[in-house]
């Protein structure tokens, strides 16, 4: 048997209404059920009606990536005027599949055969006619085209039928019975067809024995980090793209014993959060920027009144409404420095799906730990896209991470904010006898009494930012990390939340082709590595920021922090990161630098 | 006080002692203007956290921001003093971390009118197992005198140099229309009937708003001060049925004669309730055993 080194991408492009998403969504569960690792995300219109277009992009591989690939190697067209666009996706020798028999007449010159380009192989398929034989309607167009994509890489055919079986589960058993009859009418022309183009499909990797792998989004991974963590209370507001992490555990918590409550905005999510958490409760919240902007004034009595609570923010492109189903990482700013006074917080933004779920957890523990709010910045790419990921089958995420109060003390008066060596005070929670005390978001004493001397502000401000370090060894959880040529690099890349994988990704292409290039992945934004993040960048002749956004918000961070000049790559294009245009700027730095050389 | 039995401080203190009140009351003493009817809030709370016997520790007091919001400080309970307006939503959090915790929340008429009056709703139509006591002196007194939601038409202050030309609302109206299981009025110059109904609003299951009409007598000289209240002030009608909302909205618009007492009680599950429910629904077991406070 040879062994292919499976790395696949096929995208679906149709109109809303053509099922686009659907079959997107059988692709992927049928390969991850076949074994192999999946990542997916799929490009979606804001309105839930109408006619908008929608990308359903999936890429295979015998082991984990973090990001698409630069070029599509199949296209799957079931709407050519809104696939045309996406042709120049296709990699040369990559497979355009399309219906030779529209539903409708398609006018001259907008039809996509006329728009690929001689590398690229066409395969004219009448999906309507398949359809109507295997059915007797023409309604299963996207079935038969994932069937003939399916037949023609000889992808597993059963791990096929069962998703579609799971996916119609809850329809008529009719219903199952004639999708898959269309499925297999595509399989069987696909099957036949002699191909000309260079994709190849290999066997997927060797399971490893006691870890189950399971397929999810970011979304549902930060779901599964709650309630590994022991979540006990949830407040939530609905907003895109954060809504499916309280729908999620609207579902869950109750099976575990916990509250769930959709508040009346925001603000009241915040703050019940808040009263939760100073109740002694594990309590979280989720949102995106315009909800988290509302929440600012709330995060700033966290801080003050020193409360354990977790804010998840998955941002979409902004400001304002901005592109709701689009995605961004333009509330760095917001995370890391949003509200008034001095109110540093903890942020952390995981890189992949695997990465949600372990923040996520960390995060109650880090609340807990350090009696403070903390931030878990997610952006919509990570949030609604899929990836194999897995989990130990027992939590690793510690139960009560919080400082108590001594129980030979009792003869003295409780000091709630007791100014101790790492800044942490012992905690005592409503319904304990020794340990009473008012929280306030008044500048307070030890006792938590309002006092507002010079020495006191300066001693309990200094105390709240000092305890934050103590989260950079926080265990268990990776918070910034190097990859690629170890030693002195020409280029380094430094990048943080989703926009790593499309980093990662052209690092190890620029690597192929000779670039002495290394990429860190910060995870923890806030108190940043600055120690690690100065030496990375000790090693680096150049330095890259790429991030989805227009300031430059992650460089201006970093750059503040180390006193040092990046190259900054920002894109806002409500699109992930393509790999190409941060390999092109590695390219170009490489160069400029043996330019240089040269010169000297 | 006739000179046959004169008083003497000691045995004052004495009673005071004996009372049980000053178990709740912590060593910081009240910061509020000589007169202010805030003090007939802490005694009402302190008597009525003592007659229903709860533990000190069992209780949080959440105010925002006014001058109401000082109050837990000078308790001997836990306390959570939050933002201007946030109150009813901290304290809904606290109550569902821990129902057997005693959730009194304080706070005045800018607080819970103006920039908080968007939870009030929620919170009475989710039914809250939490006590709402609102003090409303119709005037900004933390920042010296501004004209607030409740002020009447024609009053006058620093924000309204012209009088005040916006319509008050009538909040004792917005709480039995928005839904809240016990409504109730009392009056800061009349202690011993603010305690009783403070005892009542607490031991209510479910949420209960107790609005109590009350002096600023620093910055108001004029609209509501205790010689007006004194003479305004009357009793609920005899006979008034306290379980006919409509009723009790009617004496509401009596604006002008505000009756002290119970305007309208009612029993239906509280949210703690109705999210056990949810948890027995989706095969979980409830955490907590609800309503246990």
């Amino acid at each position: 048997m040879t062994s292919i080194h499976t790395d696949v991408q096929i995208g679906i492009c149709g109109s809303a209404g053509d099922g686009t998403i659907a079959v997107g969504d059988i692709l992927k569960r049928a390969m991850a059920r076949a074994g192999y690792r999946v990542i997916a995300f799929d490009e979606y219109p804001a309105e839930i009606r109408g006619f908008g277009k929608c990308v359903a992009r999936t890429r295979i591989t015998t082991e984990q990536v973090y990001s698409m690939k630069p070029k599509t190697d199949v296209l799957v067209s079931l709407n050519d005027a809104h696939a045309i666009p996406h042709a120049e996706e296709v990699r040369d020798f990559g497979a355009v599949i399309y219906d030779s028999a529209p539903i409708s007449m398609i006018d001259e010159g907008w039809h996509i055969s006329g728009h690929l380009n001689p590398g690229q192989l066409p395969y004219g398929l009448p999906m309507r006619e398949i359809s109507e034989q295997a059915t007797g309607s023409n309604r299963s167009r996207n079935i038969v085209a994932l069937g003939f994509v399916a037949g023609l890489y000889q992808l597993p055919r059963q791990a096929f039928v069962d998703a579609i079986a799971a996916k119609f589960q809850t329809k008529a058993a009719e219903v199952t019975q004639s999708n898959v009859a269309a499925f297999n009418a595509g399989y069987d022309n696909g099957a036949e067809i002699y191909r000309f183009d260079k994709v190849e499909v290999g066997p997927p990797a060797r399971r490893t024995r006691g870890h189950d792998s399971t397929m999810m989004t970011g979304n549902a991974a930060v779901v599964r980090g709650c309630l590994d963590a022991g979540i006990e209370t949830f407040f939530g507001y609905p907003i895109t793209p954060a809504t499916s992490i309280m729908e999620r555990l609207a579902v869950e918590m109750p099976k575990h014993g916990a509250r769930l409550l959709q508040t009346e905005d925001e603000i009241s999510a915040i703050s019940a959060t808040m009263g939760a958490g100073f109740a002694g409760a594990r309590a979280a919240t989720a949102t995106s920027g315009p909800g988290f902007a509302l929440m600012s004034e709330m995060m700033g009595l966290g801080v003050m009144a020193e409360v354990p609570a977790v804010v998840f923010v998955s941002q979409r492109g902004g400001p304002s409404t901005g592109m709701p189903t689009k995605t961004e990482q333009a509330d760095l700013n917001i995370a890391v420095f949003g509200g008034h006074g001095d109110a540093k917080r903890i942020v952390l933004a995981p890189t992949n799906v695997e990465g949600c779920w372990r923040c996520a957890g960390r995060a109650f523990e880090m609340a807990e730990a350090y009696q403070t709010p903390v931030v878990v910045l997610l952006d919509l790419y990570l949030s609604n896209r899929y990836e194999t990921v897995v989990f130990p089958k027992k939590t690793p995420f510690v139960r009560d991470a919080c400082k108590r109060p001594a129980q030979d003390k009792h003869n003295e008066p409780y000091r709630r904010f007791e100014l101790t060596g790492d800044g942490v005070s012992p905690r005592a929670v409503p319904g304990e006898a020794h340990g009473i005390h008012t929280a306030t978001g008044l500048e307070h004493n030890e006792f938590g009494r309002p006092n507002d001397l010079s020495d006191m502000h300066f001693q309990m401000t200094e105390k709240r930012h000092e305890k934050l370090n103590t989260a950079l060894k926080h265990p268990g959880i990776t918070i910034y990390k190097r990859f690629g040529d170890t030693g002195d690099v020409d280029v380094g890349l430094l990048a943080w939340g989703s926009t790593f994988g499309e980093t990662l990704e052209a690092m190890l292409l620029a690597r192929a082709e000779g670039i002495r290039c290394a990429a860190m992945k910060v995870v923890m934004l806030s108190p940043l590595p600055v120690k690690p993040i100065k030496r990375f960048l000790k090693d680096c002749k150049e330095v890259i920021v790429p991030e989805l956004n227009y300031e430059g918000q992650f460089a201006n961070l970093v750059s503040g922090a180390v006193g040092r000049d990046v190259i900054r790559l920002n894109r806002v294009t409500g699109k992930p990161m393509a790999v190409n245009e941060i390999l092109d700027t590695i390219r170009s730095a490489a160069g400029k630098r043996k330019m240089r050389k040269s010169a000297a | 006080m006739s000179p046959e039995h004169p008083v003497y401080l000691e045995d004052k203190l004495e009673e005071i002692r004996d009372s049980g009140r000053l178990h709740y009351r912590s060593k910081s003493l009240p910061t509020w203007c000589p007169g202010c009817g805030y003090y007939s809030m802490t005694e009402g709370v302190t008597w009525a956290l003592n007659e229903i016997g709860v533990r000190n520790e069992d209780v949080v007091v959440v105010s925002g921001i006014g001058c109401a919001s000082r109050f837990p400080f000078f308790m001997e309970t836990y306390g959570f003093h939050t933002l201007h307006g946030r109150t009813l939503p901290v304290a809904t959090g606290v109550k569902l971390a821990n129902d057997k915790l005693t959730v009194v929340v304080v706070g005045g008429d800018g607080d819970g009118f103006a920039i908080g009056g968007g939870h009030i709703p929620h919170v009475a139509r989710r039914n809250v197992d939490i006590t709402y006591l609102l003090f409303d002196n119709g005037i900004y007194g933390l920042t010296k005198g501004q004209v607030s939601p409740t002020s009447a038409i024609g009053f006058t202050t620093s924000t309204s140099p012209f009088e005040n030309h916006d319509q008050p609302l009538n909040p004792l109206m917005m709480l039995l229309s928005y839904g809240a299981s016990w409504v109730g009025q009392a009056y800061a110059g009349q202690p011993e009937h603010l305690a009783k109904m403070i005892r009542a609003a607490i031991e209510h299951r479910g949420f209960s708003y107790l609005h109590i009409l009350s002096p600023c007598v620093t910055f108001d000289k004029t609209d509501r001060t205790y010689r007006n209240l004194d003479f305004s002030v009357r009793n609920l009608p005899e006979g008034h049925d306290h379980t006919d909302r409509l009723a009790a909205i009617h004496e509401a618009t009596k604006v002008d004669q505000p009756a002290v007492g119970l305007y309208y009680v009612e029993k239906r599950p509280t949210l703690s309730d109705t999210l056990d429910e949810i948890v027995v629904r989706a095969g979980g077991k409830p955490a907590q055993q609800a309503g246990a406070g």
